[in-house]
């Protein structure tokens, strides 16, 4: 095992070590299922309707993304906690120096911290990604589209873990890590809200923002340069923790 | 590895943090098979030099040479040949004893093949095997210490770093500790800091004392211990003349206003400086062999400090 996946699969064990990784899962699985059930009901209750409407929509528009559109919110509170204490916990806690003298490189390092902490976020975007699909069973969904939106989540999410390290990294109090992802990543999602107000969807503004990138792949619109967005801004961030652990190399 | 060099060269090292010189020119060599203790009071620049040493803090100027290689120029593969127990143990506490130093085996590069055997030894080495199953977060302070050091020796490197290994642990606690550091200086070359000067002496074979980050002494202990000085108290304050007036006297060293260590000529005894003492009138009160000069030199150049913030 490569020595980022050696990181990545300690922190993932240390997290399920502790009560906090299964809390974390339990209420947002539980959270998401009760989001579930109410769009659910709301569906089989119009249900009969919509079938007597020519080209209507069906349980992926009417309850498959707006549930996975309600999820990308979710992450925004949940990746940050997911991520607090991955570097800034390993500094609070004096473990950091275990790392920093076996010779793995600073970028390595943050590599694993990011996987370790990503395959919990993936986790509960999979879990939450089985509730919708359940209606397969009962219904036609639109599998490409859910495809998509699934990608779209989990690039965002990468987007949001890759974030969370870098202000992980920069502090050794993982609240105060926390506090500033969710202010960075929030102020990402809606930088360009003013701009959309004044009716200007086409700007810089409007391309710097998450969810400009993330909202075609609801539609099942799958773009490289939304693909690019996501990936650039999670190795600028990733970048910046790999800076950091540098200047402390460096600075003391 | 390369034996022609020095298993630790430190040349012209200088580490400065906010503007302040924390460790200034700092030179120090140390072959394999030798344990070197840093002593120094609080703040005199040990856990930084350590730092440096252990490849987590770069040096402002100068360079560390592990093995004839550059610490800083050649970071992956000379870090590999560490062992770094920083003053707070690097223990993650959700892991047992055997998981901990499983994952700080493969940390280091040993190979998935290797590790069992490698564990197997760094926890009958440092006297864990009761402990194995238990996790760190539950273990006692002295226990702490040791899967800290077992961690720091489990891929068998060729430099092991302690920073105040001894520190929080019992008498019975540190005195293993010191068996087992001199066990490991049989294979490796050890850096440790402390501020206990019997910790030096019990397990170092050189040490360096750094105040005020500068290395102000630097020496093998055997050649101190072969001194023949001899340790006086007396009641009365005199000065270093009064000693000197005596005829067996080569030199007079105080180390307080009341306590002198005496050099006496060749043919001069002490029962020679006893009388003398006596007939003088200074009140002898204890006159010892003073085969420790460590601990004169060490407090002499840590109360340099109170003599100059004193005069200014």
């Amino acid at each position: 095992m490569s020595t980022i996946g050696l990181l990545a699969s300690n922190d993932f064990k240390r997290q399920f070590a502790q009560p906090f990784a299964w809390i974390l899962l339990g209420l947002t699985c539980a959270l998401f299922a009760w989001q579930f059930l109410i769009a659910l009901d709301a569906y089989l209750r119009i249900a009969p309707k919509l079938a007597a409407v020519a080209n209507s929509q069906g349980a992926t528009d009417l309850v498959a993304i707006p549930l996975l559109r309600s999820l990308s919110g979710l992450l925004m509170l949940i990746v940050p906690l997911a991520t607090m204490q991955s570097l800034a916990g390993e500094r609070r806690a004096h473990t950091l120096p275990l790392l920093l003298a076996a010779g793995i490189g600073n970028l390595r390092i943050v590599l694993g911290k990011f996987l370790g902490a990503y395959v919990l976020v993936a986790l509960i975007v999979l879990i939450a990604l089985c509730m919708p699909l359940m209606l397969e069973f009962g219904t036609t969904l639109d599998l490409g589209r859910l495809a998509a939106a699934t990608l779209g989540l989990l690039l965002f999410a990468g987007s949001l873990t890759a974030i969370g390290i870098a202000c992980s990294a920069w502090t050794a109090h993982p609240a105060l890590a926390a506090a500033a992802a969710l202010i960075i990543g929030s102020l990402l999602a809606m930088i360009d809200m003013g701009a959309r107000y004044q009716g200007v969807d086409n700007s810089l503004i409007n391309w710097l923002s998450l969810s400009t990138h993330l909202e075609p792949f609801y539609y099942g619109l799958v773009a490289s340069i939304d693909i690019v967005y996501f990936l650039l801004v999670t190795t600028l961030a990733l970048l910046f923790a790999a800076r950091r652990l540098d200047s402390l190399r460096t600075r003391g | 590895m390369n034996h022609s060099f020095p298993a630790l060269s430190l040349a012209g090292v200088t580490r400065k943090l906010s503007g302040r010189v924390i460790v200034s020119d700092l030179n120090l060599d140390l072959q394999r098979g030798e344990v070197l203790g840093l002593l120094g009071i609080n703040g005199a620049g040990k856990s930084t030099t350590l730092r440096m040493i252990a490849g987590m803090l770069a040096p402002s100027s100068g360079s560390v040479m592990l093995e004839g290689l550059d610490l800083y120029a050649n970071p992956e593969r000379a870090r590999r040949d560490i062992g770094y127990l920083p003053e707070e143990p690097p223990l993650y506490g959700e892991l047992t004893v055997e998981e901990y130093l499983r994952f700080c085996a493969r940390l280091h590069g040993i190979t998935r093949a290797a590790i069992n055997a490698a564990v197997e030894i760094a926890i009958e080495r440092c006297e864990l095997g009761e402990m194995r199953k238990r996790l760190t977060s539950l273990l006692s302070k002295g226990f702490r210490q040791r899967v800290g050091l077992a961690q720091a020796i489990v891929h068998e490197p060729a430099l092991i770093v302690l920073d105040e290994p001894a520190s929080g642990l019992d008498p019975i606690q540190a005195l293993r500790l010191r068996e087992l550091i001199r066990t490991l200086s049989q294979d490796h070359a050890v850096v440790l800091s402390t501020h206990v000067l019997s910790d030096v002496l019990a397990c170092c074979d050189r040490v360096a004392i750094l105040h005020q980050g500068h290395l102000r002494h630097s020496a093998v202990l055997a050649e101190l211990d072969t001194g023949s000085a001899l340790r006086v108290r007396i009641e009365r304050d005199v000065g270093e003349d009064a000693w000197m007036q005596m005829p067996m006297v080569a030199s007079a060293q105080v180390i307080d206003s009341r306590r002198w260590r005496i050099a006496l000529h060749d043919d001069a005894s002490a029962g020679d400086l006893a009388r003398s003492i006596n007939e003088a009138g200074f009140g002898l009160l204890e006159l010892r062999a003073d085969n420790n000069v460590l601990e004169d030199t060490f407090v002499r150049i840590a109360g340099e400090t109170a003599t100059i913030e004193v005069a200014a």
